[in-house]
């Protein structure tokens, strides 16, 4: 490996649009070699769109990307050789069995013959997918098609790996598979851009994260730096009634960040001195007579990232 | 946090991607390998998937009895002619036209099922894809046609001669192939089986009745007569009937493979147009 690292994605700028909805708003970032960089955001952030620019599925409308050096839009024949993809939803040939898919995307890659039969035997063997290598697709488990599809990812050896959602619907013990996949490609230089919903995955995985939400970025940074911001556990009240609910949101109002849902009577404080400061809130709420029905203090989700986010 | 684009990045890693910048030969070798890897493919989606040949072979024999057994007598008395050496050959016809229609719903469901997204972030021929889809089809074709010959040839059809057999076969699935363009256009633009199976009834099966594949034109009415007589089912069904007997069909046949040749045109920028748009 090259002693500097080099910046292998390069993004400045893209922008999409839909009609009049705009997925995507001016995005930049970098992915250097080696690196894994984690897309966060909810449903219909813009992820996918994101990833489908980058691998040439969809035209990008303003903005420039470019992959080793080669230009996204106007070179996607030479971007195709450096990307592996394995989109949100399987693309597999449900009617061939594992191995029969690898050497379809393997000959359509211009590999052949005993390299590519030495390739597939070698992934086949690395990713633990001997079992069912000579099932058919279609009736492999989810998490077995999952694994097909990633693995159909590597067969040319690609220098940046688009990874959309890799391990949604996954078991836990699928998902230690896939993530111990990434990191080893990682490890050998592969420079990795991963979209994933949950938080915990982004932080196990990626060197660096970039918050997305309606298409633009809220947040950028390294898990641990992001992780002083969103680690602070979250107080969450539920009332019982709508005079309750009104009457505790003013007696907490003076809290940062802190969420409402008059629907499910409910209220979200992000807590910035642990546990312990739920106690001078609840008796706050207590001592003005407000009837709680529950609480409970519990670990950020993806939901208090973006209240504490898009609110700021 | 992100950098000027630089566009003259230079890589050092060890093991440096060998990237090249494909020309026009590049795409022509690469439209080429490709479409020989999707033939595979798709033969082998064929082989695992038996009932889809049956099916185009059972009711191209349905057709042969039933024209044969049950309108027979009346349409053969008519037309002068022994009807099993007339109607095998319009029956060839039907049955390549209908196998063609597995083109477009195989290729609706690639882009249902996703696989061609990942086509679309290869380095290959995007062509390819339906390119290989049409040859895996006729190959496909063939073996239903030979199969129906077969059950006609039972069923008292003979060929003048071996070359006369080869053509009457031939024809058909040279109007199957373009169909299959046509089915393709189709599907990239609906992307869903089941419409465009329903759809294929609405233009199929008039285009079949109105032609000479089961009895002769000269009994529709005036103002339909032309039309049924110029048609391509009509025009591969007369030239392969000619062809089964050994006369030569240099009209009907010049008239077919411009219908191949313009249907072709027409169809393989369309569906490649269609398709690119489609993911
Ligand atoms: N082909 C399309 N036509 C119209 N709108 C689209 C299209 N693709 C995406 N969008 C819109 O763009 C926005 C971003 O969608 P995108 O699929 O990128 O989100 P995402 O972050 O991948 O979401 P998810 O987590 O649900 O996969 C959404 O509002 C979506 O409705
Ligand atoms: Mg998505």
């Amino acid at each position: 490996m090259s002693i500097k690292a080099q910046t292998l994605i390069e993004v400045s700028e893209i922008s999409k649009s839909y009609g009049d909805r705009e997925a995507v708003k001016n995005l930049s970032f970098s992915v250097a070699e080696g690196t894994v960089l984690g897309l966060l955001g909810a449903n219909g952030a813009g992820k996918t769109t994101i990833v489908n620019m980058l691998t040439t599925l969809t035209s990008i409308d303003t903005g420039h990307a470019s992959i080793c050096g080669y230009d996204v839009s106007s070179q996607p024949y030479e971007i195709r050789q450096l990307i592996g993809l394995a989109g949100q939803f399987a693309a597999i040939d449900e009617k061939l069995t594992a191995r029969e898919n690898l050497k379809l995307f393997g000959r359509l890659n211009k590999i052949s013959g005993r390299n590519l039969n030495a390739r597939i035997d070698d992934l086949l063997q690395r990713f633990r997918m001997a079992d069912f290598a000579d099932q058919i697709a279609g009736t492999c488990s989810g998490g077995q098609r999952r694994r097909l599809d990633v693995v159909s990812a590597l067969i040319a050896k690609p220098a940046t790996l688009f990874l959309d959602e890799p391990t949604t619907g996954l078991d836990p013990r699928s998902r230690a598979d896939i993530w111990e996949v990434i990191e080893d490609l990682a490890d050998e230089g592969t420079s990795v851009l991963l979209t994933t919903q949950y938080l915990h995955e982004a932080d196990r995985l990626a060197d660096e994260i970039v918050l997305i939400d309606h298409g633009m970025i809220v947040a950028s940074g390294t898990p641990d730096e992001l992780k002083r911001e969103l680690n602070r556990d979250v107080l969450e009240i539920h009332l019982d009634s709508d005079v309750a609910f009104r009457s505790a949101v003013r007696l907490v109002n003076d809290q940062p960040d802190i969420g409402t849902d008059e629907n499910a009577m409910t209220i979200r404080i992000p807590l910035s001195n642990g546990a312990v400061g739920s106690l001078a809130l609840l008796r706050r709420l207590d001592d003005a007579g407000v009837t709680i029905r529950d609480f409970q203090v519990r670990r950020p989700t993806l939901d208090d990232v973006f209240l504490a986010f898009t609110d700021a | 946090m992100a950098g000027k684009m630089n566009s003259s990045t230079t890589i050092d890693r060890l093991d440096a991607p060998q990237v090249i910048s494909p020309n026009v030969l590049t795409h022509l070798k690469w439209a080429m390998q490709d479409t020989v890897t999707i033939t595979w493919r798709d033969m082998v989606r064929t082989v695992r998937q038996p009932e889809m040949l049956m099916f185009a072979v059972i009711m191209g024999v349905v057709f042969l009895l039933l024209f044969n057994y049950v309108f027979g007598g009346v349409i053969g008395a008519g037309a002068g002619v022994n009807y099993i050496q007339y109607v095998v050959p319009g029956v060839l016809v039907i049955t390549a036209l209908n196998g063609a229609q597995q083109t477009g719903t195989g290729l609706a469901s690639d882009l249902s099922e996703g696989v061609t997204n990942r086509f679309m972030s290869l380095p290959m021929s995007q062509v390819a894809v339906i390119a290989g889809r049409t040859i895996a089809d006729s190959i496909r074709n063939i073996l239903g046609l030979l199969l129906v010959v077969l059950i006609g040839v039972l069923m008292g059809f003979r060929f003048e001669s071996f070359s006369s057999a080869v053509l009457t076969v031939l024809l058909p699935v040279g109007i199957g192939y373009a169909f299959s363009w046509l089915g393709a256009a189709l599907a990239a633009r609906l992307r869903n089986p089941e419409t465009l199976g329903m759809l294929s009834m609405f233009w199929l099966f008039p285009l079949m009745l109105a032609s000479s594949a089961f009895a002769p034109t000269e009994s529709m009415p005036r103002w339909l007569q032309g039309f049924a007589e110029y048609q391509p089912i009509s025009t591969a069904t007369n030239a392969a009937r000619a062809w089964s007997d050994g006369s030569p069909a240099r009209t009907d046949s010049l008239l077919t493979l411009a219908w191949v040749a313009g249907i072709l045109a027409v169809c393989v920028p369309l569906s490649m147009h269609l398709y690119r748009k489609s993911t």
